[in-house]
C-alpha cells in the first residue's frame, strides 16, 4: 500500500484523469443513449436530416407512463422477477452443499464430479436444448414455471458449484477443526464458520446466476413457446423486435436494467473483500 | 486429574513413518515442552492427542479415560493453533465465546467467565473488535483466552509466538508461565525453538523422527544430553564435535582427538579404564572453553590448547570467538564482551574436563548414560 498516499505530479494526474474519463466514455456512452432515446419525444429521434440532438427538446416520462399501464408489460416483468428470484434460489440450495463437499473434502472420484459439472456447459445450448426440452415435456414441464426455473437452474449451476468450490476452498483449514476442537459438530461448523465466510463467493455466485436467468432466451423460447401468459422479457422482447417507435424500445431497455441493478447493489453488500483477514497469523 | 499417558503411538502418512513407537507421560498440571527441528513429528503428535489426526497404533489415556476412539469435539481439550485461527467474522467476544455457547453454557456464567478470560488477558475494551482490528500479540491473546475460558483438562499450544516478533515473545513467554502458574492447566507446548522450551517447560520431550530422544527437565537437557541429537539440538551456540578414541595416558583417562588428548574429570575417567580404546565423539560446548588469562583457578583435569583466532562474532553481551588450532581444526568458545580480540591473535584457552561429552561413534549415544530409558 505505500505510495497510497503519495501526491502525484500534475502532469501524471492529467493523464491518469484523461484515461479515466475515456474508459468513462466507452462504458457510459451506451447508458446514455439509453436513457436519452427513452425520455424522448417523437420530434427528437425524427429529425428529418438534422443531427440527433445531444438532449431531447422536449423530455418526457411518456413512454414509462405507457409501459407500465400495459397490463402485459407489467405481467411479463414480473414474470423474469419470479423466475431469476426462483432460480437463483435453487441453484444456492443445490449449489451450496455440493460447493461444500467438492471444496472441503478429497472425496473418491472428486475429479470425475467436477468434468461431469463443467460437462453440462461444454455443450452450445443450442445443441442441448431439443433433447432436454424433450425430456422436459416428457416430464410434463414444458410451459410452466417450474420447467423454466429448472432448466436455468442447470445452466447456472455448474457455475455457482465451481465459484462455491473456490469460496469454500479459501478457507483455512484450522478454522474448521478450531471450532472442532471447540466441541461445534459438522452442522454447527459449516453454519457458524464456512458458511459465513463463504458469502463473499456465494453473492458472487447469485449475482451471475440472477443475471444469467435474466438473460437466457434460448431454453425459455423452447419450453414456453405456446403459452404467453408465462414470457419472460427475452421473449416479449423478441416479439416486438421491430416495434416503432425507437423511445418504447429504450425505455422497455431501461426497465429490463433496472432490476438486475437493484438485484446486485442489494448483494454486493456482502461482497466484502478480505473477510478472512485477521483469522491466521 | 488430567494427565496424560502415550502409549507406543504410531502414525504413518502413505510410506512415510511420522511417529514411531513413542511413549509419553504428562503429570496433571505439567506444562512439558515437545521440542524438535520441523518434520520431525511434534505438531502430529499434538494432533493425534486433539483428535485432529487418527492414531494409527498405540493408546492414548488423559485422566485415566481410554481417548483413542474420542472424536476431537469430545475431547474436553483446547487447542491454540500456530496460525491463532481466530473466526474472522466474529469480535473477540463472540471468538472467546464460541465454545460456551456451543456448550449451551448460562448467559450469566458465560458474562463471569469472560471477564474473568479479559482480565487475566489483558484484553478489555477489545471486546467488540474484529480479528483484523486487533495487533498480532492482541490475536495471540485471544486465541488463549478462547482455549482458556473452555476450562480444558488439558491446554495444546502449537507454536503460539512464532508469529510474534522477538520483543512481544519475551513478554508472552513471561505471561504464559504466568497463567500456568495462575490456573495450573496440563500444558502441552509445541516449538522449534529451545529458548522457549528451556525458558518455559518444566520438562522437554525432544522429538527427533518421531522418536523421543530425551524426556527430561530444562537443566538436564543441557547438562547432560543422552542422545547426540540432543547434545547437537540443545545449546546455542552449537558444540564443538571431534571425533577420538578413549584412551588412558600418564594416568589420566581421557579421549584422544585431532587436537590432542582431552581429560575428563576424575569421576568419570575412572570408568573409562573399561572402554579404552573405544571410538567416540567428544562435544564441547562454546561456554566450557575458556580464555586462560581470565581464569586463574586451574583443575588438573583441564586440558590447555592454543588457539588463533579467525574472527569474532559480536553477540551483544558476549562474544563468540571462531578459531583454528595448529592443525586446522575450528573450535568455538564464548568470551565475555569487554575482550579485546583481534584476528589472528593467539589465545591460550583451557577445556574444562567435566564439561567434555562422550557419545558413542556407532550408537549415538551417550557412553556415560546409556542405558537406554529416556
Amino acid at each position: 500500500m505505500q505510495g497510497k498516499n503519495m501526491p502525484m505530479a500534475t502532469g501524471k494526474k492529467i493523464i491518469w484523469l484523461t484515461g479515466v474519463f475515456l474508459a468513462l466514455l466507452i462504458v457510459l456512452g451506451p447508458v446514455y443513449m439509453l436513457v436519452k432515446y427513452s425520455v424522448s419525444d417523437l420530434s427528437s429521434i425524427n429529425t428529418g436530416g438534422e443531427p440527433i440532438p445531444l438532449w431531447p427538446y422536449h423530455p418526457t416520462l411518456r413512454m414509462y407512463e405507457f409501459l407500465f399501464t400495459d397490463s402485459q408489460f407489467y405481467r411479463v416483468f414480473m414474470n423474469s422477477v419470479i423466475v431469476s428470484l426462483f432460480t437463483v434460489l435453487l441453484s444456492l440450495l443445490l449449489g451450496v452443499p455440493a460447493a461444500y463437499i467438492l471444496g472441503r473434502y478429497q472425496i473418491p472420484g472428486r475429479k470425475l464430479l467436477l468434468l461431469a459439472i463443467i460437462s453440462v456447459r461444454m455443450f452450445p445450448d443450442i445443441a442441448s436444448v431439443i433433447p432436454i426440452v424433450e425430456f422436459f415435456i416428457k416430464l410434463g414441464l414444458h410451459q410452466t414455471y417450474t420447467g423454466v426455473v429448472l432448466a436455468h437452474t442447470l445452466l447456472a449451476l455448474p457455475y455457482v458449484i465451481f465459484i462455491g468450490i473456490g469460496a469454500f476452498e479459501s478457507i483455512p483449514h484450522e478454522l474448521e477443526q478450531q471450532a472442532w476442537v471447540m466441541g461445534a459438530g459438522k452442522f454447527q461448523t459449516f453454519f457458524k464458520i464456512l458458511f459465513p465466510l463463504a458469502i463473499p463467493g456465494l453473492a458472487a455466485a447469485a449475482i451471475y446466476t440472477f443475471l444469467l436467468s435474466w438473460d437466457e432466451f434460448i431454453f425459455s423460447y423452447f419450453l414456453m413457446f405456446g403459452r404467453q401468459e408465462i414470457f419472460t422479457l427475452t421473449l416479449y422482447l423478441n416479439g416486438i423486435k421491430y416495434a416503432e417507435p425507437q423511445n418504447l424500445l429504450a425505455a422497455i431497455s431501461v426497465c429490463l436494467s433496472v432490476p438486475v441493478i437493484v438485484f446486485s447493489m442489494m448483494v454486493q453488500r456482502y461482497m466484502v473483500a478480505g473477510i478472512s483477514t485477521g483469522s491466521v497469523k | 486429574m488430567a494427565d496424560v499417558v502415550i502409549n507406543s503411538f504410531s502414525k504413518k502418512f502413505g510410506s512415510n513413518i511420522v511417529i514411531d513407537r513413542l511413549n509419553l507421560q504428562i503429570n496433571n498440571g505439567e506444562f512439558i515442552t515437545l521440542l524438535g527441528p520441523s518434520g520431525c513429528g511434534k505438531t502430529t503428535l499434538l494432533r493425534m492427542i486433539a483428535g485432529l489426526e487418527s492414531i494409527d497404533g498405540g493408546e492414548l489415556f488423559i485422566g485415566g479415560k481410554y481417548y483413542n476412539n474420542l472424536p476431537a469435539q469430545k475431547r474436553h481439550l483446547a487447542m491454540v493453533f500456530q496460525s491463532y485461527a481466530l473466526f474472522p467474522h466474529m469480535s473477540v467476544r463472540n471468538n472467546i465465546l464460541f465454545g460456551l455457547k456451543i456448550k449451551n453454557v448460562n448467559k450469566a456464567k458465560m458474562q463471569y467467565k469472560l471477564t474473568w478470560v479479559l482480565n487475566l488477558l489483558y484484553l478489555k475494551g477489545l471486546e467488540d473488535r474484529l480479528p483484523r482490528e486487533i495487533s498480532g500479540g492482541q490475536r495471540q491473546r485471544v486465541a488463549l483466552a478462547r482455549a482458556l475460558v473452555l476450562d480444558p483438562d488439558v491446554l495444546l499450544l502449537d507454536e503460539p509466538l512464532s508469529n510474534l516478533d522477538a520483543a512481544l515473545r519475551e513478554t508472552a513467554i513471561e505471561e504464559l508461565k504466568r497463567i500456568h502458574h495462575q490456573v495450573g492447566k496440563t500444558i502441552i507446548y509445541v516449538t522449534h525453538n529451545q529458548v522457549e522450551a528451556l525458558t518455559m517447560s518444566e520438562r522437554i520431550a525432544l522429538i527427533n523422527k518421531g522418536k523421543v530422544e530425551q524426556y527430561d527437565r530444562p537443566k538436564a537437557m543441557y547438562d547432560d544430553p543422552k542422545t547426540l541429537f540432543v547434545a547437537e539440538f540443545i545449546g546455542s551456540p552449537p558444540m564443538n564435535f571431534l571425533e577420538g578414541e578413549i584412551q588412558i595416558q600418564e594416568g589420566f583417562g581421557g579421549v584422544n582427538t585431532s587436537i590432542g588428548f582431552l581429560k575428563l574429570d576424575k569421576d568419570r575417567a575412572a570408568k573409562l579404564e573399561a572402554m579404552s580404546g573405544r571410538k567416540v565423539i567428544a562435544g564441547i560446548r562454546p561456554q566450557n572453553i575458556y580464555f586462560s588469562e581470565h581464569v586463574i583457578r586451574r583443575r588438573h583435569t583441564d586440558t590447555s590448547l592454543d588457539l588463533i583466532v579467525e574472527f569474532v562474532e559480536n553477540m551483544g553481551d558476549r562474544s563468540l570467538v571462531i578459531g583454528r588450532t595448529r592443525n586446522s581444526i575450528v573450535m568455538r568458545f564464548m568470551v565475555t564482551r569487554d575482550e579485546n580480540i583481534t584476528s589472528d591473535q593467539k589465545m591460550p584457552v583451557f577445556i574444562d574436563g567435566r564439561c567434555i561429552h562422550l557419545f558413542d561413534t556407532m550408537s549415538r549415544l551417550n557412553i556415560f548414560n546409556n542405558d537406554g530409558s529416556i
